[in-house]
């Protein structure tokens, strides 16, 4: 891996609580004088997992690209705060801006490509980065969303079924919600009850894509065999109604667990991303 | 392993002695010595570490477990402390075991074996339990390999009663050499310079005795490898290369550098030294261990010993450093190199008495 | 030339197999170390899998959709013989550089 590491948690405090962010900058062997590109992990993934063991890392920094990661609460190298504001996609989104800033991030300014900022984000990191595109236009250059959905699966997770199953093993109905919290407990990392306050944060601030459109070009991309992104084109339908530019690729054979390997996936975003 | 022997005895009629000058690399030429070694004595095993069927890790034995069968070269597993046990109960049922010790940091954990039955048993039987053992060990740093692969154990190995050490430096002294250890009735620990493995040179087969070499009529003792008037340069293994080129450029300037190879460790041929330090008058020694207790020390008193009368400066000593060995990126910081060489050079050239 | 062959990596978690999703080398292709050479899925994450070393890829176990087990052979490189399972590097050998310069009154006597 190359490039200087700049690990550490974050200590920047924006809402007067600290967010105990673990924040990574990567800088690539030889720059490509390109704006530097965040990446945003999937729920019960972190930053180790969504973009290093899969080879993206490594990817966008031989494409010359300076990398921002962050795991987001509860998840990775972050740390679980106690609050349950800390869990709030606001918040999230609002510590994210300031984690940008932080590593060198500046305002889009016509015909400089090293102002702005990229950013990618998969599964639930889409949907922040879907968000924080449309709060952050002066700042966001392109997106690149991944296994994206309309809502998220999230909303609908039982929370107190979980719980109570966490408790005394009752077994959960709900197979959606079942099956997310096998793979929250599948990683001896996790910490499982922040990861609980981040659904139930999630819940209080369902998302809604159709409030707040990214104006920034966007490439969605999913696995064809990916159920939790089915309704991406819906989503591509709503950012093109508002005047975006949209592509959309779908990866042939991949599914929502298995695309973000994928070397089309991988070039595809490099490629939107190299103007 | 009584029937593998036996297949391995009908095997031996091929073993056709080499003849002649070949150029060959020290891995070859080490290749060479141990299966004329195999061919002319059913009694010696080759085993250790990927010594069967890879061939070694350094390709030493490559291709010997398919000539003479699994009995007689042979993997083990992956602990020294057994290496060199079954070493010692396979010497006293009349072996002679050639066990290789993948790398010089993997000694350790068989230094009880090697101490404290294979040093001794010969001297603790009266002489009726000699220990044939020649132990291989790829030995000092300049591979920039990580920790344990690089250590230099020259000192620890000669300070044990019982044992003897060699350590050639080029692939006609590794050929020779080999064959001469692995025909002892002691055990001999032969340190191979790992960092010269590649390097090929002139092997000339037919010189038994390494008569090959400008001084060496023998396979015992140290070689002058080059004869000089003004300081003498002290070496083994893989240093005597860098000390040859240290004598080239001191040249330039107009110093006449001898350099000696010692070879033998253990014992260390005093004679050859002082003989040499007598009339350079100067000594440097070089070792890539480290200073405090390494070789050099030896070499330093036996040099006061025997040419305190006319020695001109205080001997250096240009060594390694007081450190553990250090990982590859700092090994050319550890390793001495030319200009510390030279340095030595130049403070026993202009050391005046008084 | 030798051949070197490496098993599927411990991949943690007490994860004993993995399919394999796509190949991203194939036999003839020369690799740096590094240089990704498949994605697996396992039953917790997809992965890439870069090289444990520079050379010819000799041949790969495994087509897309086939489970193998941890420690079985993933794939042969073709190394030279004399470099084949070294730890370390083979030296360079380069002409001596040197920045000292020796200075002597040689009394002869």
């Amino acid at each position: 891996m190359s490039g200087r590491h700049t690990g550490e948690q974050h200590h920047h405090t924006v809402e007067g609580t600290d967010p105990q962010l673990y924040v990574e900058v990567h800088e690539p062997a030889a720059d490509a004088g390109l704006r530097p590109v965040l990446l945003l992990h999937g729920f019960s993934s972190s930053t180790k997992l969504n973009w290093e063991d899969t080879g993206w890392l490594a990817a966008l920094l031989e494409a010359g690209r300076r990398v921002i990661t962050v795991d987001l609460p509860g998840h990775g190298r972050s740390g679980a705060p106690e609050d349950m504001d800390s869990y709030s996609p606001s918040r999230i989104r609002a510590d994210l801006l300031q984690v940008a800033f932080d590593a060198g991030a500046r305002p889009l300014r016509d015909g400089d490509p090293v102002s702005g900022l990229d950013v990618i984000g998969y599964s639930l990191g889409s949907r922040l980065a879907w968000e924080f595109g449309a709060t952050q236009p002066e700042l966001v250059h392109r997106l690149v969303l991944g296994g994206p959905n309309i809502a998220d699966p999230l909303a609908a997770f039982d929370l107190v079924a979980a719980q109570r199953y966490l408790a005394d093993g009752t077994p959960i109905a709900d197979e959606s919600t079942a099956g997310l919290l096998k793979m929250a407990q599948g990683l001896p990392s996790n910490n499982i009850f922040a990861l609980l306050s981040l659904v139930e944060a999630i819940k209080g601030e369902p998302f809604d894509p159709a409030e707040a459109i990214p104006h920034m070009p966007m490439l969605l991309v999913a696995g064809e065999k990916d159920d939790r992104a089915a309704t991406m084109p819906e989503l591509a339908e709503l950012g093109a109604k508002s005047g975006s530019l949209v592509e959309q690729l779908l990866i042939p054979g991949r599914n929502h667990s298995n695309v973000i390997t994928s070397r089309a996936f991988k070039q595809g975003a490099i490629d939107f991303l190299s103007v | 392993m009584s029937n593998a022997i036996l297949e391995s005895e009908a095997a031996m009629a091929d073993g056709t002695p080499n003849h002649g000058v070949e150029q060959l690399s020290m891995q070859q030429a080490l290749n060479r010595a141990l299966d004329e070694v195999l061919a002319g004595n059913p009694k010696a095993l080759i085993f250790g570490e990927d010594c069967g069927r890879l061939g070694g890790v350094f390709r030493i034995t490559d291709g010997l477990q398919a000539k003479y069968g699994t009995g007689r070269v042979f993997d083990t597993p992956l602990a020294e402390s057994g290496i060199l046990g079954m070493s010692v109960g396979l010497a006293m049922a009349g072996f002679h075991p050639i066990p290789e010790v993948q790398f010089d940091g993997f000694a350790y954990p068989a230094i009880n074996q090697i101490v404290c039955q294979i040093a001794r048993m010969n001297y603790r039987s009266r002489g009726t339990m000699p220990m044939p053992v020649t132990l291989r060990v790829p030995s000092f740093g300049g591979i920039r390999a990580p920790e344990h692969h690089g250590e230099s154990l020259e000192a620890l190995f000669a300070h044990v009663p019982g044992l003897k050490v060699v350590s050639p430096s080029n692939p006609h002294e590794a050929y020779h050499l080999l064959k001469y250890a692995a025909t002892r009735p002691d055990p001999v620990i032969f340190m191979e310079p790992k960092s010269r493995y590649w390097q090929k040179g002139g092997v000339n087969f037919d010189s038994a005795d390494g008569s090959d070499s400008p001084a060496g009529d023998s396979p015992t003792g140290a070689n002058v490898m080059r004869a000089g008037r003004h300081v003498t340069l002290v070496a083994w293994g893989a240093m005597v290369a860098r000390c040859l080129q240290v004598a080239e450029l001191a040249a330039e300037d107009g110093i006449d550098v001898e350099v000696l190879d010692l070879r033998w460790l253990k014992p260390i041929d005093e004679a050859a030294l002082v003989a040499s330090v007598r009339k350079t008058r100067r000594a440097v020694v070089v070792h890539e261990a480290p200073l405090t207790s390494g070789l050099g020390a030896e070499v330093a008193q036996l040099v006061t010993q025997g040419c305190f009368d006319t020695l001109k400066a205080p001997v250096e000593r240009i060594t390694g450093f007081d450190v553990p060995y250090p990982s590859g990126d700092l090994e050319d910081e550890y390793i001495p190199n030319i200009d510390r060489i030279l340095f030595g050079i130049q403070r026993v050239l202009e050391y005046r008495r008084g | 030339m030798a051949e070197i062959s490496f098993p599927l990596p411990d991949l943690g978690e007490g994860l004993i197999e993995a399919t394999v999703l796509e190949w991203l080398v194939s036999p003839g292709d020369q690799v740096e170390r590094n240089q990704p050479l498949v994605e697996v899925e396992t039953t917790k994450s997809a992965v890439e899998l870069p090289s444990p070393q520079a050379g010819k890829v000799v041949r790969i176990h495994g087509g897309p959709g086939d489970k193998i087990n941890v420690g079985e052979p993933l794939i042969v490189f073709e190394v030279p013989d004399n470099t084949a399972g070294i730890v370390g590097t083979v030296p360079k050998e380069e002409a001596p550089k040197r920045r000292v310069r020796l200075s002597a009154v040689l009394d002869e006597d």
